[in-house]
């Protein structure tokens, strides 16, 4: 192998949900300290010699000027290394593996990884809804967030017969997880018949189909493996990652049945891990929309196509199914803080494979977690990074 | 040598507004007929598209052989502005095609037959196209308010061949004031004493061009009818009975500078005169068109006239503008005056794309495709895209900051020549479904800072042959 081994020695995050009593700032500061708290042996905080920030667009459509400087200076340590990086909805996911790669290279020693985003500081109709009139003024007018999915629900439900009750099931399982999940946005469970009633956002989706728009932050610190000791006796490992593109706009797709951004991904994270879907025992997946994870599951080789809606029903990817997914309660229970989102499902996937998910803890038979996530205009992004607790 | 006709083409609005629902609404009794109505995203110009398209096909004519368009409306989408060369880019014509843009009257309309006319005849061109359009607005409340409606017709003239010719013209003008919109006013004032306008300048002016043209013994008539009951005096005069341009009202009401047109093209389905009166702005002009033949076109334009949908007043404020939702409303990200309009102005108006000479892929919209999106490659030819396909997936929006207005449907397209386009959908949705036939029409998207931006939406072929 050609690159020295990464260890995750701390990871924290904070509750998530519409923090209208904390700035950008305040919540970057907040996640910093989960991660510093996390560490078992201990971690002074100017360690840190490098830090990379996943931001989407900080408050939406508002505070484009957060850059690289931003989190230092909120975290107490400005003049460090810091590069924001900007990926649609995977941001986090490419943190990540962006300052795995810093730490594998040998170019950074103790790197930080931070996801912020502020999504509640403008009202929904200035804030996510206004992306209905950005972009292309003809080919994307009225694309707000569920269209960029919605396409791939029809169409699925035409070709495989996949049923709302299907997509519900998704959501059902997701706040059934998210109610056992502290930091979560929602901590309720639902019924399939509350899904099925909400209100329709963009047919075939329901408002229970659509994660909330949530303010969050989430931390990880990352060192090479020779220093892993100094932290901690339970680290996780980095194990593999794989980031792949796909055309932007949706008249793009060769496909409405698969997010291919992702199955390309997928691949190239399987190989450099030498694993397998079949050797993964629990997953982080991007669902956004509930549509979302059926594909995701999909996509990731977890299921055969096209077997997404039943496998989701029939309660495959529960808590105690063959495959638990997103036992946080994911994008549609713990929420989508989008910079946030990535490096928050790091963070679960670390307490799952140290044993530290209390109620939501599985069973880890192989070591293995994975973490998705898909976006951009028409999922043309998406990375999936690998974790291991296998020395 | 006089102008002759090749084909015609008509257009209607997708609503009827019932004059019993405006009666209703200021607590009037009665209310007779109906009048057509733009939906929010159709105006003069989009309608004026539709004809012009319809004669195009009709005549079998590829849209750059035309020499010029000859637009005449009441309300060019900007009273000072592009309003021309938007529709020649929208129907295709070659970028040296010339023409004129006529306004000021309900007359524009006639204005814009008589100078192709003219220009053919004096030989600066050799195919021509005529277009009549409009899309009234009237006062609220105000008598003409029922009877205000919209359409459009087409007329593609030719110095040769065609099924028909233009013949004797003659015109009568007296400086009056009947109705009029002054610069600072958005909506039409109507005519000061009923009477007056009637006895003094109405039938004394039209009676001056009927006349003339009643010689020629026209087996048809199209004429003016702009309260209702002045159409069937000047019938009488004419020494007809029910002239054909009385469905014409009777169906989308007055269409104002398209109604003289309107009223005729469909009486070319067979051969004989016509005799077209039109009126306005204190003018009356008469002009006989000879059919040899059936002309190309006329037979379809009663079942064009005959499509549309009833709606309420209130239903028919919104889609004029006059009911308005208060609030802010999100602006669009690229400004209609800036350099994306510009690079992507034959890409959207004219909807081009870029076919991969590797390949044979074609990429959507081409400014935004250096490289194919099958193969990568990177040679790339314009083509116009097909205006039909079948729908691949589809949504239907119900949740949007204003100005959008739900439920906004919007479908992925498998165009005919393989290219694949997401467009909004026409109409709410409801009979969308996965390998529908669509086509694409020219529909105003948005208003940006008063400026109209227009591009194409899918529209289901079902829905517009009222099967579903």
């Amino acid at each position: 192998m050609s690159w020295n081994r990464v260890a995750v020695v701390g990871a924290g995050l904070i509750k998530m949900g519409e923090l209208f009593d904390q700035s950008y700032e305040q919540m970057a500061a907040g996640a910093f300290a989960a991660a510093v708290a996390s560490v078992d042996k201990g971690f002074e905080p100017d360690l840190v010699d490098a830090a990379f920030v996943a931001t989407q667009r900080g408050t939406l459509w508002g505070q484009e000027g957060i850059g690289g400087n931003t989190v230092p200076s909120a975290i107490g340590l400005s003049g460090i290394p810091c590069t924001r990086i900007e990926n649609a909805c995977p941001s986090g996911s490419d943190a990540f593996r962006v300052g795995a790669m810093a730490v594998a290279s040998g170019v950074h020693d103790v790197v930080l990884v931070i996801g912020v985003e502020k999504m509640r500081d403008k009202s929904t109709e200035e804030g996510l809804l206004s992306r209905a009139a950005a972009g292309h003024p003809i080919f994307t007018r009225g694309e707000t967030a569920p269209v960029l999915f919605a396409p791939f629900a029809t169409r699925h439900m035409a070709e495989y017969g996949t049923t709302r009750e299907m997509l519900a099931s998704v959501a059902v399982k997701n706040h059934y997880n998210g109610a056992r999940d502290p930091y979560a946005h929602f901590q309720n469970e639902i019924t399939i018949e509350q899904v099925l009633a909400s209100a329709p956002v963009c047919h075939p989706l329901h408002l229970l189909d659509c994660c909330p728009q949530t303010d969050g932050a989430a931390a990880v610190l990352l060192v090479p493996a020779e220093r892993a000791e100094e932290f901690t006796d339970r680290p996780v490992w980095v194990a593999g990652f794989g980031v792949a593109t796909d055309h932007p706009y949706l008249h793009e797709k060769s496909s409405f049945t698969e997010i291919k951004a992702t199955r390309l991904a997928a691949e190239r994270a399987y190989a450099m891990a030498g694993v397998g879907p079949s050797e993964i025992d629990c997953a982080e997946v991007h669902d956004c929309f509930t549509i979302t994870e059926i594909l995701d599951i999909e996509d990731l080789g977890f299921v055969e196509k096209g077997r997404g809606g039943p496998a989701s029903l029939e309660g495959e990817t529960a808590l105690d199914g063959r495959i638990p997914v997103n036992t946080s309660g994911g994008l549609l229970a713990k929420g989508h803080p989008i910079g946030a989102t990535g490096v928050a499902q790091i963070t679960e996937c670390w307490w799952q494979l140290r044993g530290d998910a209390g109620e939501r803890q599985i069973e880890t038979r192989n070591g293995f977690a994975l973490q998705h996530n898909a976006g951009g205009r028409g999922s043309g992004v998406a990375v999936v990074n690998i974790l291991t607790n296998r020395s | 040598m006089n102008a002759r006709i090749v084909a015609v083409g008509a257009a209607a609005p997708m609503f009827r507004l019932p004059a019993a629902a405006v009666a209703e609404a200021w607590g009037r009794g009665g209310g007779r007929g109906q009048a057509a109505l733009c939906a929010p995203d159709e105006d003069t110009l989009t309608l004026a598209w539709e004809a012009g398209s319809r004669a195009l096909e009709a005549a079998g004519l590829d849209a750059n052989v035309v020499d010029g368009l000859w637009w005449g409306t009441t309300r060019p989408p900007f009273a000072e502005g592009p309003s021309h060369s938007f529709l020649a880019g929208a129907l295709g014509l070659a970028a040296e095609s010339g023409g004129a843009l006529l306004s000021g009257s309900t007359h524009s309309g006639i204005d814009a037959l008589a100078a192709a006319a003219d220009a053919i005849a004096a030989g600066s061109a050799r195919i021509a196209l005529v277009i009549a359009s409009d899309a009234l607005r009237p006062g609220l409340g105000t008598g003409a308010e029922s009877r205000s409606g919209a359409g459009a017709a087409a007329i593609v003239l030719s110095a040769e061949g065609g099924a028909g010719s233009i013949g004797a013209r003659i015109t009568r003008h007296h400086p009056v004031v009947d109705r009029y919109r002054g610069d600072a006013d958005t909506e039409t004032r109507d005519l000061y004493d009923g009477r007056l306008f009637r006895e003094e300048i109405f039938l004394p002016i039209a009676t001056a061009v009927i006349e003339p043209l009643a010689t020629l013994e026209p087996r048809a008539w199209s004429l003016p009818d702009p309260d209702g009951r002045l159409g069937a005096t000047l019938a009488k005069r004419a020494g007809s009975t029910t002239p054909p341009s009385a469905s014409v009202y009777a169906e989308l009401g007055d269409t104002g500078a398209a109604a003289a047109l309107l009223g005729a093209i469909g009486s070319l389905d067979a051969a004989g005169t016509i005799g077209i009166v039109a009126y306005g702005g204190g003018r009356a002009t008469g002009v006989a068109i000879h059919a040899d033949r059936p002309v190309p076109g006329a037979t379809s334009v009663a079942r064009v006239l005959s499509e549309g949908s009833e709606i309420t007043y209130t239903a028919a404020l919104r889609a004029r503008g006059q009911l308005v939702a208060g609030g802010e409303t999100i602006p669009m990200g690229v400004p209609p005056e800036s350099a994306m309009f510009v690079r992507g102005a034959d890409e959207m108006l004219g909807l081009l794309g870029g076919r991969c000479v590797d390949c044979g892929t074609i990429s959507t919209p081409p400014s935004i495709h250096p490289h194919c999106v099958a193969c990568g490659g990177p040679k790339l030819e314009p083509v116009a895209l097909a205006r039909h396909g079948l729908v691949h997936t589809y949504v239907v929006n119900y949740t949007m900051p204003a100005p959008f207005v739900a439920p906004l449907p919007l479908a992925v397209l498998d165009l005919d020549d393989g290219a694949r386009l997401m467009l909004q959908v026409v109409g709410d949705g409801e009979e969308l479904a996965i390998g529908r036939a669509m086509r694409l029409v020219l529909r105003r998207y948005s208003y940006e800072r008063g400026v109209p931006v227009y591009g194409f939406k899918a529209k289901s072929i079902a829905m517009e042959e009222g099967s579903v």
